[in-house]
């Protein structure tokens, strides 16, 4: 009878420490649904554009005070976290959404802040030049949630686009998630029928932005010709690409390709470094695979004095005689390049 | 009598361990080992490149690329882009244990950068971290030294 007791004891504490885990996973669940996100498709540069988000909220217990967290990914150049203003309207109250202190990390991460954590779950959402940013927000207060509750909101963002003045095709991708379970992945927990889903991502369509004076910057499509870093100044090394299998031109697949290239300077002078030598030929990235980089360092390539410095340059690549020359989009126009660092 | 010595042997036994345990234990003079001062002077040369983390080890040629450092003076020697481009005076911000490195150009402000300076293999390296282009494109040189 004794022993009987103390089983039935150690039991009861067990199933206590057991109920305790259960609901200690509960509380910290929560799920979004029914996102929808509206967004033009074009806009012109420094135009302001309305976008609206909306979504469903289901909270599973109560027993938290949690922020709304929405990540936008957009290009550098547009200098979004000065040039968008978001609000929301949800069945728990209205609000601004303010940005995210860059020292608060993200729950799963490990310590990054929300946008490293972002950028390493999602990447840079499918656009091919790695110049877009995770820019975080949060809604201005916390809401203390109860067991079920389900909360309908739609965030206004007012976003003035193209302040680095490019003409920008892009994705622009959105995440909505709160400030206690963050980025969690999906576990075993189920609610109506499905794995439970702790936050939720969409990535649009490609958005065309027209318009402005600078350079065409397309993420969407594979170019036959980038640069890296995307926004450099003359006194870095730059790299350029060339990417011969995005279409057929009229180079001979995976021969020597030159690049011929005119530096325009402050002081109105033009520089041309034309010829076919070593100095002007790409390195094939791998033996047949017609793709090419060259790195070069511009104030030295194109032998400019120290007071001089290089606004823009436009670009060919040529064949090794130098006749065949494939410009912007395989046709007789140039390559452009404007140095600018936003 | 007997059994009085088997009682007392591990006694005396202890006692003479315990003393000297205790007579073995010293407290020793604790004195800060002098660091020596960092002599940075010589010529370096570049043995690893990265530019927002891309190697540019194998693609730029870095061979011709020398920095100088001698009696508070630094030259660059077959230029790249570098914190400065012409040359000028350094100091460190500690000459024991620097953090810091401080480059003036002649006619031009003091330029400063964190530097770590590592023994790697048994060679001493020198590493630099900076933008001479936009400040978002960051760069790390590897000095090593040569003759």
């Amino acid at each position: 009878m004794r022993s009987s007791l103390q089983i039935n004891i150690k039991a009861k504490w067990l199933w206590s420490c057991c109920a305790a885990l259960v609901l200690g996973i509960v509380i910290t669940c929560c799920s979004i649904s029914v996102f929808t996100v509206n967004q033009p498709d074009t806009a012109v540069v420094g135009s302001t554009v309305p976008i609206s988000v909306n979504f469903t909220y289901h909270n599973i217990t109560g027993g938290n005070t949690e922020n709304l967290v929405f990540g936008f990914l957009v290009p550098k150049g547009w200098a979004t976290a000065q040039n968008a203003k978001i609000t929301y309207n949800s069945s728990v109250g209205n609000g601004k959404m303010v940005l995210m202190p860059a020292n608060t990390t993200e729950p799963q991460s490990n310590g990054l802040s929300w946008s490293a954590a972002l950028l390493k779950k999602f990447g840079i959402g499918g656009n091919l030049v790695n110049d877009m940013e995770w820019v975080v927000y949060q809604s201005d207060v916390g809401f203390p949630l109860s067991n079920g509750e389900e909360i309908t909101a739609t965030l206004n963002i007012s976003l003035k686009v193209g302040a680095d003045n490019n003409n920008t095709m892009c994705k622009l991708g959105y995440v909505i998630a709160e400030s206690h379970d963050g980025l969690h992945e999906v576990d075993s927990y189920i609610d109506n029928g499905a794995k439970y889903e702790y936050y939720a991502e969409q990535i649009t369509p490609c958005f065309m932005l027209t318009g402005g004076s600078g350079d065409v910057v397309d993420f969407c499509n594979p170019q036959l010709t980038n640069v890296d870093p995307p926004k450099s100044l003359d006194n870095d090394f730059v790299t350029l690409s060339f990417d011969g299998t995005v279409t057929k031109t009229a180079l001979p697949s995976s021969s020597a390709v030159y690049l011929c290239a005119t530096a325009n300077t402050n002081d109105g002078k033009t520089y041309t470094v034309c010829d076919q030598s070593v100095k002007t030929q790409f390195t094939q990235t791998a033996a047949g695979s017609n793709k090419y980089k060259i790195t070069i360092w511009p104030r030295s390539y194109f032998g400019i004095s120290d007071l001089q410095t290089i606004v823009n340059m436009n670009y060919y690549v040529t064949d090794a005689t130098g006749n065949i020359k494939v410009g912007y989009g395989n046709t007789a126009a140039p390559f452009t390049y404007t140095f600018k660092c936003n | 009598m007997k059994d009085f010595y088997k009682f007392r042997k591990p006694v005396y036994l202890l006692v003479i361990l315990t003393v000297l345990a205790g007579s073995s234990c010293k407290i020793e003079s604790l004195r800060p080992a002098n660091e020596a001062t960092k002599d940075i002077s010589g010529n370096w040369a570049v043995v690893a490149a990265t530019r927002n983390g891309t190697d540019l080890t194998s693609i730029v040629d870095f061979s011709q690329f020398k920095l100088t450092f001698s009696e508070g003076k630094y030259t660059l020697v077959n230029k790249l882009p570098f914190l400065v481009s012409q040359n000028g005076t350094y100091s460190l911000d500690d000459p024991q244990y620097p953090f810091q490195i401080s480059f003036t150009p002649a006619g031009s402000k003091a330029v400063a950068t964190a530097f770590t300076y590592p023994i790697v293999n048994g060679v001493r390296q020198l590493t630099l971290t900076f933008s001479p282009g936009c400040p978002n494109n960051i760069y790390i040189y590897t000095f090593r030294k040569v003759n």
